[in-house]
């Protein structure tokens, strides 16, 4: 056993480094997806409003790899996209996988954000506005930061769900962790091996993200960030306060 | 109307596809439920190993690929079930059914997830009324059937529907194993014919009809819950 997995080891780091990539480019296009259609979903235009339902509904309710089949082997069809300028991204299946992974997480994303943005005390809201802030300075310098710290722990477990989500790549031929730990068991007609390893694997880049995402939270906090920096009593009067926080709204 | 025909001419294996994806997703969530359920109630248990030990399983399914547990499901699951017979004399190669992978996949997940859900609703009860009804004399069974589980549910419904939702979701994933489903019927149906984009889009519109559905049963069952809660 030990000599086998020894073999798979440089398929299983192969895997895993498309795995990470995939991660990566995908997390980085679904909030770009992702605000707009938040922004659109509670805007005050009707029209606007409705797309952004509909493009949450759409998302949240289509599964992952129906999406994905759709996009690898129906938009091919589509003859005025074979002859666009995208035809050359999207003729490939890293780039089609990642416009699947990030347009079925921009709708539970944006659904987050939008709720977020709603949450923000609308006090803040309005000093900023007897203040004689801009619409765009209190989007950027209330909303936003306010919002990034109410959405930052669902947020962080829709990025745990992306990376579960990139599994299903190997559908497409993509070579990644999941489809590394198959190669290794039809290589070797053991089964507990590669799927353990990967196992492993995934549980260890989740438990990355994690971390990621706690050390966010406190950098975005600023009583957590002051608590960091020294002083223990600090911190447990920030815990405190964090208990005591959804009974004081 | 010549796609309408192309469509038509499928549409008996599409529907056996539905039949087979809706028995999937039904199974797995009943089972699945139960076993959230029973899984939420040891982990409210007194003791430290106990629930420990159940919540860190619970914890490790939700943070696996799905893909990954279908594979452990069918490929693991049959590797094990190879190594016990052998002794008896069984040399031959065991494969275990892909639907039957699939339900023990899915019922896992689903289990792992409402666990979460069902733990999360029992520890937001208020403690007025259990305490009132053990001052009542009410055993812990009825206490828990008659007045815990009652409000309890009202907590987690939401949550339950959106699982129910999710595990629809995760039935395509199945096809891995070969399962022929409704998303691999549409795959096979498009190879067939050279138009993918059809049938993918026929399933992706029964698969958001689904979810839909449930939405709709989700705000009617919230709305007759919060009823009984308001009266």
């Amino acid at each position: 056993m030990p000599s086998r997995l020894l073999e798979a080891l440089p398929l299983l780091w192969q895997g895993t480094r498309v795995t990470a990539a995939l991660f990566f480019w995908t997390a980085l296009l679904a909030p770009a997806i992702a605000l707009p259609v938040a922004l659109a979903r509670d805007s005050r235009s009707t029209a606007s409003r409705r797309f952004g339902h509909g493009f949450i509904l759409f998302f949240r309710g289509a599964p992952l790899l129906v999406v994905l089949f759709l996009l690898y082997y129906g938009l091919p069809q589509v003859n005025a996209l074979r002859h666009s300028a995208l035809w050359p991204l999207l003729r490939e299946p890293f780039p089609v996988a990642v416009l699947a992974l990030a347009l079925n997480s921009a709708g539970f994303q944006a659904e987050i954000m939008a709720g977020a943005l709603r949450a923000v005390p609308l006090a803040e809201v309005e000093a900023a506005t007897a203040a004689g802030f801009s619409r765009w300075q209190i989007f950027r310098l209330i909303k936003l930061p306010n919002a990034a710290r109410i959405g930052l722990r669902s947020y962080g477990n829709e990025l745990v769900f992306i990376l579960k989500g990139t599994a299903v790549v190997s559908f497409i031929t993509i070579r990644d962790l999941m489809n590394a730990a198959t190669e290794i068991y039809s290589r070797t007609f053991d089964p507990i091996t590669p799927l353990v390893s990967a196992g492993l694997i995934y549980l260890a880049m989740v438990a990355a993200v994690a971390a990621v995402v706690r050390t966010m939270e406190r950098k975005l906090d600023p009583l957590l960030r002051a608590a960091w920096r020294g002083r223990r009593s600090a911190a447990v009067m920030v815990a405190i306060s964090r208990k005591l926080a959804p009974t004081v709204h | 109307m010549e796609t309408l025909v192309l469509a038509a001419s499928w549409s008996g294996q599409l529907a056996a596809g539905l039949g087979v994806t809706l028995a999937l997703a039904a199974l797995s969530i009943v089972l699945g439920t139960a076993v959230g359920l029973g899984c939420a109630l040891l982990a409210a248990r007194p003791g430290v190993f106990g629930p420990r030990l159940v919540l860190m399983a619970a914890g490790l399914v939700r943070s696996l690929p799905e893909l990954l547990v279908i594979f452990a499901a069918y490929y693991g699951f049959a590797f094990l079930l190879q190594a016990i017979v052998a002794p008896f004399g069984v040399t031959g190669f065991v494969a275990i059914d892909a639907f039957w992978a699939g339900v023990m996949a899915l019922t896992l997940i689903h289990a792992a997830f409402c666990t979460e859900v069902f733990r999360g609703a029992f520890a937001a009860l208020p403690p007025g009324p259990i305490e009132a009804a053990r001052a009542l004399g009410l055993r812990r069974v009825p206490v828990f059937w008659l007045v815990a589980w009652p409000l309890a549910l009202r907590y987690a419904l939401p949550g339950w529907m959106n699982l129910t939702i999710v595990s629809l979701k995760l039935t395509p994933l199945v096809a891995a194993v070969g399962l022929q489903d409704l998303l691999r019927t549409a795959g096979d149906a498009g190879r067939n014919t050279h138009d993918y984009l059809l049938f993918y889009l026929l399933a992706l519109g029964i698969y958001l009809a689904l979810a839909a559905a449930i939405g709709l049963i989700q705000m009617r069952l919230e709305a007759r819950l919060t009823r009984v809660w308001a009266g």
